[in-house]
């Protein structure tokens, strides 16, 4: 009896084991093969879609950088993240700063409609957007896409950052208040500080939200000067049709950022996404 | 107090601007312009009551593809896709050796974007050097080769795969909720000679039911919002086999101008995602305490 349920838990950690390998495997494998193609000439990666390249070259990454603006939809990706997470934030703080501490009718009704926009699957208004940001003169612009980025953002921070300035205690405000701090210095001076960690969780989830967005930038520009890098990599299908290697080292470079901001921010972006679930 | 009052709505008009720009007025667009013929070049807006709800519903081939589709794929990344990432959290939260590398290499492919997944997928499953046709070669398994991402057969089942193991997400929330549980109440199971799986199934799964239930509403809005992935693999060809109603509006929209009819589409999304969370929240009852 002993001796068997030994066996089974021996099977069971065995099992374990392969089923964290699998994941592992079935995460990485297909970045790394895709980065190791980006190493390949065009007749390797043709006649052995698996070998392993035989001399490292970098021409594939030249290439890619000379026949797309890479370097250019990079930067419109960080002007325009940035740029939408930082209004997000603020915004966002400053409206549930309000939320949290201040009493006015029809607050709660107010709230609910806020944040049950959180329901609405964005890709269903992509038409109207696209009229509204055109009406605002905005279309094929950074700022329409900063505007729409602030904005898809909004009912996961808003959540969040009312949670955040309802947990702080209301005795700070009312000794700042005491010494003579009106509303606009006490939020930014002292409570925009003790809430960094609801502010951080919020940014990081919007930066993400940008950053990887697709249809939007699709629908909202046309021209290679404000697209954003998603969007470079959906063109390469034909633009690169016969350079494989430029093509992989396309996508390498596009996802090496990510994987590196993200490896070092892991703690940070992870006790974000858990506080933008829980505060559901 | 008078000056507060006006700091408070300055404090909410901006936030409340943009909602109204990109939720409340597209939301009223939305709903107003499925009731009409409305396209560009040449130029039609025309009441026609409920006319592009009853075309699509009764003579709409496509929309009745990309319906079924969507469906398929809420039902197939709800249960499948969530359980997958449930089950890595379950053996993670015992903290065997490298849990903290799986638990970061299973979110790799959730961080970088679906552009770039979508991109990889086309290469895994190119006919000519893809990884999938290489290895059924290298086996001796030719017979089996496809053009995966663009045979009538095998364009369903290969799109899905760009998603659905990728449970990354549903990983590290469950995971996370896991770990939060106290340690006192696994130590008390434990002393009353609970098995391991009897303490993941009887002790676990009840603390964590509510977290798994708002990843199964992720996991739907997800695929509501889908729409890069099917664009670059596909195009939700070959015919519409992989075509979905967000793909499906997007096309009416950009490539025919029908404004009014993809809009209709739209209603239709909008309507799936409420009924959706509905359903999900009445089966995990997350609206009731825990205790």
């Amino acid at each position: 009896m002993y001796k068997n349920q030994t066996a089974k838990d021996w099977l069971l950690t065995f099992l374990k084991y392969v089923y964290m390998g699998l994941c592992v495997l079935v995460a990485l494998f297909p970045i790394v093969w895709v980065i190791m193609s980006s190493f390949k000439s065009n007749k390797e990666i043709l006649s052995n879609g698996l070998a392993l390249p035989t001399s490292f070259s970098f021409d594939g990454y030249v290439q890619a950088l000379e026949i797309s603006p890479i370097m250019k939809f990079f930067w419109n990706s960080v002007i325009i993240t940035t740029t939408s997470t930082v209004i997000n934030v603020l915004l966002l703080a400053m409206a549930g700063y309000v939320f949290a501490r201040c009493r006015f009718r029809f607050k709660n009704a107010l709230y609910l409609l806020l944040s049950t926009s959180m329901v609405i699957p964005m890709t269903a208004v992509i038409n109207p957007v696209y009229t509204v940001i055109k009406t605002l003169g905005l279309s094929n612009t950074r700022t329409g896409l900063v505007i729409v980025y602030a904005a898809l953002s909004m009912p996961l921070s808003l959540m969040i950052l009312r949670g955040a300035f309802s947990a702080i205690p209301p005795s700070l405000e009312e000794a700042a208040y005491v010494d003579g701090a009106g509303f606009c210095r006490t939020f930014f001076q002292i409570m925009m500080p003790c809430a960094k960690g609801g502010l951080a969780s919020a940014a990081v989830l919007a930066f993400l939200n940008g950053w990887n967005e697709f249809t939007f930038a699709l629908v909202l520009t046309s021209s290679t000067d404000v697209r954003t890098l998603p969007l470079s990599l959906g063109y390469f299908t034909s633009s690169f049709s016969f350079n494989y290697t430029a093509m992989f080292a396309a996508i390498t470079m596009a996802v090496i950022p990510s994987i590196i901001v993200f490896t070092i921010f892991q703690e940070q972006v992870c006790a974000s996404l858990t506080a933008g679930a829980v505060k559901e | 107090m008078k000056r507060n009052k006006i700091w408070m709505a300055a404090f909410l008009a901006p936030a409340i601007v943009l909602f109204l720009l990109i939720y409340a007025i597209p939301l009223v667009m939305v709903f107003g312009t499925s009731l009409f013929e409305y396209r560009l070049m040449p130029n039609r807006f025309e009441f026609i009551g409920i006319q592009n709800y009853i075309e699509l519903l009764t003579t709409d081939p496509v929309f009745k593809q990309a319906f079924v589709n969507t469906i398929l794929w809420i039902l197939i990344h709800c249960t499948l896709h969530v359980f997958l990432g449930t089950l890595l959290a379950f053996i993670l939260y015992k903290k065997p050796r490298g849990w903290k590398f799986v638990r970061v290499s299973y979110m790799i492919p959730n961080i970088i974007s679906q552009s770039a997944i979508a991109m990889i997928f086309v290469n895994v499953f190119n006919p000519q050097y893809g990884v999938v046709n290489s290895v059924l070669g290298a086996l001796g398994l030719e017979q089996f080769q496809h053009n995966w991402l663009f045979e009538q057969a095998t364009a369903f089942p290969s799109v899905t795969m760009t998603w659905l193991l990728f449970a990354g997400y549903t990983t590290t929330l469950v995971l996370s909720q896991c770990l939060s549980v106290d340690e006192s109440i696994l130590e008390a199971a434990r002393v009353d000679g609970a098995t391991g799986f009897q303490l993941d199934v009887f002790v676990m799964l009840p603390l964590v039911k509510k977290m798994i239930g708002t990843t199964v509403i992720m996991a739907a809005s997800y695929m509501l919002q889908l729409f890069s992935l099917i664009y670059i693999t596909t195009g939700g060809g070959p015919q519409s086999a992989t075509t979905n109603l967000p793909l499906m509006l997007y096309q009416t929209a950009m490539k025919e101008n029908n404004y009014g009819y993809a809009n209709t589409i739209g209603v239709f999304i909008i309507v799936l995602g409420v009924v959706s969370m509905v359903l999900i929240n009445k089966a995990f009852r997350m609206n009731e305490s825990d205790y």
